[in-house]
This record gives C-alpha cells, sequence and structure tokens, in this order.
C-alpha cells in the first residue's frame, strides 16, 4: 500500500474509532435496569438508525443482536472498502470472518439435521461475499454444502468430508476452515509489520483456547491438532506439540512466553471445573492488547486490525449485556462477562 | 341388605355362605394388591428423594446455560445447538398389580461432540447428564401417581368390604340360619302336637 493510503485509512479509521462506545458508557448500559433502557441508550450510539427502526414488539434481545451484528459487518466493510492495494487485500480476506462463521453455522445444522434459516446466520450483505448462502442453506446435507463450496476458496474440506464421516463430528470441517481462513489472512499479514502482531497474538490464543477446551474433553491427541491453526507466531509448533502430550497444569512452565500467565490462568479455570469462562480468558487478552495498540502503535496499519478487533470486542459486549437483560439477569452478573477494554 | 326382604330358605343360605367365602378371598387378595402397591410406592418415593439436590443440578445447568447465552448470545449458541442430535425416549405403558404406569425407555443420547465452544459445551455437558435422572424422576413420579390413584381406590374398596358388606353378609346368614332354627323348631313342635292329638283321639 502507498505511503498515503495508508495514512489516510489510519487517519479515517482515527475518526471511526471515536464511534466506538466507550467503557464509561459500557458500564452505564451494563447497569441498564431494563432492555427498553439498554435500548434508549443505544439510540445515542451508531446504532440509532436501525433501532430507531424498530416497532416496540420487535424490541427484543435477538433483534438487537442482529442488529449489532449488522453494524459489525459494515464497520469491517467500511473500512476495508476505504483501503487500496495490499491493505485492501488483507482486509477483504480478514473480513471472510463472517463468511467463515456463516458456513460454519450451515454446516453445524445440517449435521444436526435442522433446518437453517438466514435469521441463524450473521447478516451479511450479499456484496460483501462470494458465496452462495440461499443456496447452502437449500443444501440438503454437509456433503452437499461441501460439494457447493467447490468453486470458492474453501474447496479444500472436501478433501475433509470423509475425516468428518468417519469421526462424525463437525469439529473436523470447522477446523478447515479456520485453517483456510487464517492461512489465507496470515499470507498477508505476515509480512506486514504493523498487522502481524494482532493476527497473530489471535491465531496463538485461538490455538490456546482450542487445546485447552478439548484436552478437558474426550478429544484425541491427533484430533486436537488436526484442529489447530498451523500458523505459529509466538507460540511454536513444537510447544503446541508438548502441550498436547502433557498436563494442562505444566502448560505455564512449557509456554515461557507471554502467554504463560494466561495459561496459568486458564488451567486454574479448568482445575475449578468452570470452562464457562476459557473463552474470556483468552480474548479478554487480544482485545486487552488491541486496546493497547491504539495508544502505543497510532500511526501504524496494526491501529486498524487493533480497531477492527474492537468493533468485534463492543459488539460482542452489547450482545452480552442485550442477552443478559432479555434474561432478567441480574446488574452484578453483566459486568463480569464484559471484556474490560481500556479507553 | 334389607333384613326384611330377603328370602328365608335353605338355597339363599347356602348361596350366601358361597358369597362369604367369595368376598373373604376377594378381601384377601385386595389386601395384597394393596400392601403390594404401598411397597411400589414406597420404593419409588426412595427414587424421588433425591429431587431435591438434583434440582439443584439441574438450576446449576441453567445457570451455565444462561451464562453461555449470556456469552455467546442467541445466534451462536443457537448454532452450536444445532449440532447436537435430539435425545430419543420412548414412553411405553407397564401393568404393575393391574395399573398401567409408564416406562420411560431411553434411546440415542444427545450427542454434544460437534460442540466447539467451551462454554456452549460445558452447559451441554451438564445439561445432558441431568437428562438421563430427569427421565427417571419424571417416571417415578408418573408412576406414584397412577398407583397412588389405584391405591386409593383398592383401600376404599378393602374398606367397604371389611366394613359394610362382609358385616352385611354375616348379619343375613345369621338372620336367616336363625330364621330357619326357628322354622325347624316350629315345624318340630307342630309335628309332636299333631302326633298328640293324634294319639289322644285314638
Amino acid at each position: 500500500m502507498r505511503r498515503g493510503a495508508s495514512v489516510y485509512l489510519v487517519t479515517r479509521t482515527h475518526g471511526l474509532r471515536t464511534h466506538l462506545i466507550t467503557p464509561r458508557d459500557m458500564q452505564i448500559l451494563a447497569k441498564a435496569k431494563t432492555l427498553r433502557d439498554v435500548y434508549d441508550n443505544l439510540l445515542k450510539t451508531d446504532y440509532a438508525v436501525e433501532i430507531g427502526q424498530l416497532p416496540t414488539q420487535e424490541q427484543d434481545a435477538t433483534t438487537l443482536e442482529n442488529i449489532i451484528l449488522k453494524k459489525l459487518v459494515e464497520r469491517f466493510f467500511f473500512v476495508r472498502r476505504s483501503a487500496q492495494g495490499k491493505m485492501q487485500d488483507l482486509l477483504t480476506r480478514y473480513s471472510a470472518r463472517f463468511e467463515v462463521e456463516n458456513i460454519k453455522r450451515i454446516i453445524r445444522a445440517k449435521h444436526g439435521g435442522q433446518n437453517a434459516e438466514e435469521l441463524n446466520l450473521i447478516p451479511l450483505q450479499r456484496e460483501y461475499t462470494l458465496v452462495n448462502f440461499p443456496a447452502l442453506l437449500k443444501a440438503k446435507d454437509v456433503d452437499e454444502v461441501a460439494s457447493l463450496l467447490r468453486d470458492s476458496q474453501y474447496r479444500p474440506i472436501l478433501a475433509k468430508l470423509q475425516a468428518y464421516e468417519e469421526s462424525g463430528t463437525t469439529m473436523i470441517l470447522e477446523a478447515a476452515l479456520d485453517k483456510i481462513y487464517f492461512s489465507r489472512v496470515w499470507e498477508l499479514a505476515g509480512k506486514m509489520q504493523g498487522a502481524r502482531n494482532l493476527i497473530g497474538e489471535e491465531i496463538d490464543l485461538r490455538n490456546l483456547l482450542t487445546v485447552f477446551s478439548l484436552k478437558t474433553r474426550d478429544v484425541s491427541a491427533k484430533l486436537i491438532e488436526e484442529s489447530t491453526i498451523p500458523v505459529s507466531y509466538a507460540l511454536p509448533k513444537t510447544t503446541l506439540r508438548a502441550l498436547l502430550q502433557s498436563q494442562l497444569q505444566e502448560a505455564p512452565n512449557l509456554l515461557r512466553t507471554d502467554y504463560s500467565k494466561l495459561a496459568s490462568e486458564a488451567a486454574n479455570l479448568l482445575k475449578k471445573g468452570s470452562s464457562l469462562l476459557l473463552e474470556r480468558v483468552f480474548f479478554k487478552q487480544l482485545y486487552g492488547d488491541a486496546s493497547a495498540v491504539l495508544t502505543t502503535h497510532p500511526l501504524q496499519v496494526g491501529y486498524i486490525i487493533a480497531y477492527l478487533l474492537l468493533c468485534e470486542c463492543e459488539a460482542k459486549n452489547l450482545i452480552s449485556i442485550v442477552t443478559g437483560r432479555q434474561l432478567n439477569l441480574g446488574e452484578e452478573v453483566i459486568p463480569k462477562d464484559l471484556f474490560g477494554v481500556q479507553d | 341388605m334389607s333384613l326384611g326382604r330377603v328370602a328365608v330358605t335353605r338355597g339363599v343360605l347356602l348361596r350366601l355362605r358361597e358369597q362369604l367365602d367369595f368376598t373373604k378371598r376377594g378381601k384377601e387378595l385386595l389386601e395384597m394388591k394393596r400392601d403390594n402397591l404401598a411397597a411400589e410406592t414406597n420404593r419409588l418415593l426412595a427414587k424421588i428423594k433425591v429431587r431435591h439436590e438434583f434440582e439443584q443440578r439441574l438450576m446449576e445447568a441453567y445457570g451455565s446455560l444462561r451464562a453461555a447465552y449470556v456469552t455467546l448470545g442467541y445466534s451462536r449458541l443457537q448454532s452450536q445447538a444445532f449440532t447436537v442430535k435430539p435425545l430419543e425416549a420412548k414412553v411405553r405403558l407397564r401393568s404393575v398389580m393391574g395399573v398401567l404406569v409408564p416406562e420411560i425407555v431411553q434411546g440415542q443420547k444427545p450427542a454434544i461432540n460437534s460442540i466447539t465452544d467451551p462454554s456452549a459445551y460445558a452447559a451441554a455437558e451438564q445439561l445432558t447428564s441431568s437428562m438421563g435422572e430427569l427421565l427417571s424422576i419424571a417416571e417415578a413420579e408418573a408412576r406414584i401417581e397412577s398407583i397412588a390413584q389405584e391405591l386409593m381406590l383398592t383401600n376404599r374398596k378393602v374398606n367397604a368390604l371389611e366394613r359394610v358388606i362382609l358385616p352385611n353378609i354375616i348379619e343375613t346368614l345369621r338372620y336367616i340360619e336363625g330364621r330357619l332354627e326357628e322354622e325347624t323348631l316350629e315345624e318340630f313342635f307342630r309335628a309332636k302336637r299333631v302326633k298328640a292329638l293324634i294319639r289322644g283321639t285314638k
């Protein structure tokens, strides 16, 4: 990407960042008494246009979640549209995470013999994807879904169909999709100094999350290894293999990196039997680091990735809040579930 | 039974004696049925004694499910739930001492191995592990309900036999026996008188 285009994009992202809900406002939202209060507060944010058009009877968590996800997708693709050259290529590949998540959702539904509808997917507009989702939704089984992806970048999942049928779990196909997605992103991001740190960290953390969550279950080491993303940033493959062969309590010693503390926290959680919070531990670190990048690298392309990660973080926090309110959870429960993002 | 309307004949007496034997045997059988039903109820009550503990575990599982909802949101959790093949269970009827009670036969257990998210998996694991116990408690409760109704009915029948029907039959028997004895004595006396009169005229 040319220097000027890069400066423009980073500057644009600085402006976009001001649209994010601040942690203080997020705390206010989390303390809202009812879903109606959350709705009223969201009318003062970027979500106002969509939410303002909602009829009163449709103001429920699922509709709000849909709007939040729609905004998230728009934010990703707005940045992508503003980029040029290699950065645009990277952001196109990076934004394919919604496409991947939707394919996973369809595969899961077909595996369980359920009828997935467009409502069950992340609202991804036709212009943002080359995958024919209406056709995938109409597919009768997983095989048909895979064959419909034959001409796309997700073709390699066809090779995993036999393994899927033998194991009877969609984990194999989901892992294959993650591999395709992150390999394509890393192919470009690995060479971009500013972008590689956060993307590399995300890959490492996802791999650690996979290992930690699957090792507590009755899943073979081979399947766990196959489920990890074959890209290394600060977590060498040898360490990951050693982790697979050892007890989780030994993980902090084995890692000996920035992830050591994180592994210790995760191992403690699993020891207490609360695997519910596992994902939170790893992603809290990622979003925390993304937040730090906003202040430490304000002029690098990493700022753009950090912004996108924080958009994702905001969406997750808002979804937690609206779902918590819909379920009438006490206000003391929800703030604990939010990712603490530094302003 | 109104005694005044009873025909005082030997035939009725014999029939009443047969009825008394039959009713006593019936009462014994009903008592046996009542005892067995009571024993079955006690056995089932022991099964549902764990209900309170189970409810607590179930509430914990619901807590995990709520936490998974908050962590993932509706659409992500629903997507994870799509991979789970539903629990298969059949309800068929079984007879316990003539009482039809439901029996739950568990088929395929829900397969949760395709759930990738740790919070969704934790919730699913807790909920699916509770399903077996939940069905067992539900089965025991439904059985108790059916058995309790039958037990009440049997108890009423035993009480009716013991306090109304048997005393009535016995009383009627006594009445008929008394009347027949009187009639025999009357007949004997009458025969003697006739005999004496015949002797006097000669």
